[in-house]
């Protein structure tokens, strides 16, 4: 009998598994991915999207209009992202306030855990001399415009920059151990330690038994069964919510599921007569830090995509696509994310299967329109020649579905992380977030996992 | 060129779509030329039996198209974001399934040493650096 199962091992997961290890207690991780490291993780883009994604690289919405990536391997959402790190600001924080009715959600209650996760990860923050060329065009334009931009922060320990290295190819995975994944960052040393991790073990049932949980999971596509005094599930907004649903803990939770957002996000691509080389070097090193943009519900980010993410963008075949992939060396990029309603919900269906509604609201089209007339001012001053703006949305934040508040009639989870009526069941990943705060998401999940950990090792006389 | 997940009429099928997506044009092969089509197992080995399943079953029927009812299909995919209806999602989706398998299997650096021409990453020149210590 373990004291915890954490399953799932993202920027939560992993977080919570490090903290509770270190302290002691008797733990067991699950993970329904494979465990990789700096040595096998995929090195072409085409197998990074087959090996570390569900559904073979993208999910859709039901009308199929927007497309969600989420990740399967040790590590998470962590192993494939940027590891841009921010903090909230009071915008986002008031929000979430208003709508659940939790009063910690403070920059000031949540400042020592962030200041936790901040302290245990190397970070860095970009500076004038490691922009490349797209980024160069990027805020040149920005400041003829008038557009307030700024230095991204990421978590990086060492990225070999001045050897050349190229960090588009950490998009499957950091072959450096340089980005601060919760693999490289937490998990990596705590397994060679002796943690207690499950992989390739996907939970399909929660089974709460009153004083203990009863995990019963696919390992491989045997049936295994797992029992805990407490779980934490940290799967994530499609992952936890899913193994709720299916547990059909929807009875109880009439909210379960509800309230769903992803800040999506469109990119536009500017064509111009020089070189870029846009995916070169650290390919994502500003963005838009403009108070008017923030007021108005998005940013711009100075993004670049790799070859297949490029081709799939343009939506076109035959010579017209030959054209545009034809001049990839000499295009920029540039993408609106939305800070989009929650209006989606997360549902399984009668052979659970994940379906995701995910209506694009009036307000969620004006945003992105906005931003796109932006982008093309922007593209267009600094000498774009053409404008291309891909038709397609993705979702790469997976926010809500199991979101806290202190009504149980409107949310999953009360604000000691607990699912509401179940004192040994917590949750602390982004499906408790409870609207889209139009910010990276990760740094957060972390820092509420910190406060949990906390909790649960405080509650424990240090276990 | 075998599979061991796709049948031969479902690789006839991408060979012949590929062909039409991606057509020899100027210094781009086609894509039945640069034959990456040889390394699909290395995609779909990862899709969940069931996928795989209708993939084989979709590929099949595509197999067995006519040249302009295969056109027309492509061109309805293509155009499908700013369709409406109850097929527009399907025909969406098969885009994007599509497209990814093709477009996964011509800009890759796994291209069997048989072909021996430009390859398209190159062409486009895409070249990654990748610094391991």
């Amino acid at each position: 009998m373990y004291d915890y199962i954490i399953i799932g091992t993202g920027p939560s997961g992993g977080n919570i598994a490090h903290n509770l290890f270190k302290a002691g207690a008797n733990i067991l991780v699950l993970e329904a991915g494979k465990l990789m490291n700096k040595k096998t993780f995929p090195r072409t883009e085409a197998d990074t999207s087959a090996r570390l994604y569900w559904g073979g690289g993208i999910e859709f919405d039901t009308d199929a209009k927007m497309g969600f990536l989420r990740t399967r391997v040790v590590g998470g959402t962590s192993i494939v992202n940027q590891c841009l790190l921010d903090r909230f600001d009071d915008i986002a924080f008031n929000d979430w306030k208003a709508e659940s009715g939790v009063n910690w959600f403070t920059n000031e209650q949540l400042a020592k855990h962030y200041d936790t996760v901040e302290h245990a990860l190397a970070l860095h923050t970009f500076t004038a001399n490691e922009m490349n060329r797209n980024a160069q065009l990027f805020t040149q334009s920005c400041d003829k415009i008038g557009v307030k931009w700024g230095y991204l922060r990421k978590g990086q320990s060492d990225c070999a920059q001045e050897r050349g290295n190229d960090c588009m190819a950490c998009l499957g995975g950091c072959h450096r151990d340089s980005k601060q994944s919760s693999y490289a960052g937490y998990l990596r040393d705590d397994i060679a330690a002796g943690l207690n991790i499950q992989t390739e073990t996907e939970v399909t049932q929660i089974v709460h038994n009153g004083n203990t949980v009863t995990l019963h999971a696919l390992q491989q596509s045997k049936p295994v069964t797992f029992q805990a005094k407490n779980i934490v599930l940290a799967g994530g907004a499609f992952g936890t919510t899913k193994m709720l649903l299916q547990s059909g803990f929807k009875k109880q939770l009439p909210a379960l599921g509800k309230n769903f957002s992803t800040h999506p996000q469109f990119m536009s691509f500017g064509l111009f007569n020089e070189e870029i080389h846009a995916y070169k070097g650290y390919f994502q090193t500003v963005a838009s830090k403009d108070p008017n943009l923030r007021q108005k519900g998005y940013k711009l980010e100075n993004v670049f995509a790799p070859p297949i993410s490029a081709a799939m963008l343009f939506s076109r075949t035959g010579a017209y696509h030959q054209e545009i992939m034809r001049n990839y060396t000499r295009m920029t990029c540039i993408e609106v994310a939305v800070r989009d309603e929650n209006a989606g919900e997360i549902k399984v269906d009668n052979k659970g299967k994940l379906t995701i509604d995910k209506p694009f609201t009036a307000q969620d089209r004006r945003r992105r329109d906005e931003g796109r007339e932006l982008i093309a001012n922007i593209l267009t001053n600094e000498g774009a020649k053409k404008v291309y703006a891909s038709p397609f949305s993705v979702g790469l934040h997976l926010m809500g579905g199991s979101v806290m508040g202190t009504d149980s009639a409107k949310s999953v989870v009360d604000p000691e992380f607990r699912v509401h009526g179940y004192k040994n069941m917590f949750v602390a990943d982004s499906s408790i977030y409870p609207n889209a705060p139009g910010i990276n998401p990760s740094l957060t999940i972390m820092a509420l996992a910190q406060k949990l950990s906390d909790q649960l090792i405080g509650a424990n006389h240090g276990i | 060129m075998a599979s061991n997940y796709l049948s031969n009429s479902a690789l006839k099928a991408i060979n012949r779509i590929g062909d039409m997506m991606i057509p020899r044009n100027g210094e781009f092969p086609s894509f039945s030329e640069v034959g990456g089509i040889a390394y699909i197992d290395d995609l779909v080995s990862y899709a969940p039996p069931a996928d795989i399943k209708d993939l084989n079953l979709l590929l099949t029927i595509l197999a067995f198209m006519p040249n302009f009812v295969l056109r027309w299909l492509l061109n309805r995919m293509e155009n499908s974001m700013e369709s409406s209806g109850p097929l527009a999602p399907i025909f969406r989706m098969l885009d994007v399934g599509l497209r990814g398998l093709i477009f996964s299997c011509y800009y890759t650096e796994k291209i069997p040493a048989s072909y021996t021409g430009k390859k398209p990453l190159d062409i486009i020149g895409f070249d990654l650096t990748r610094v391991e210590d």
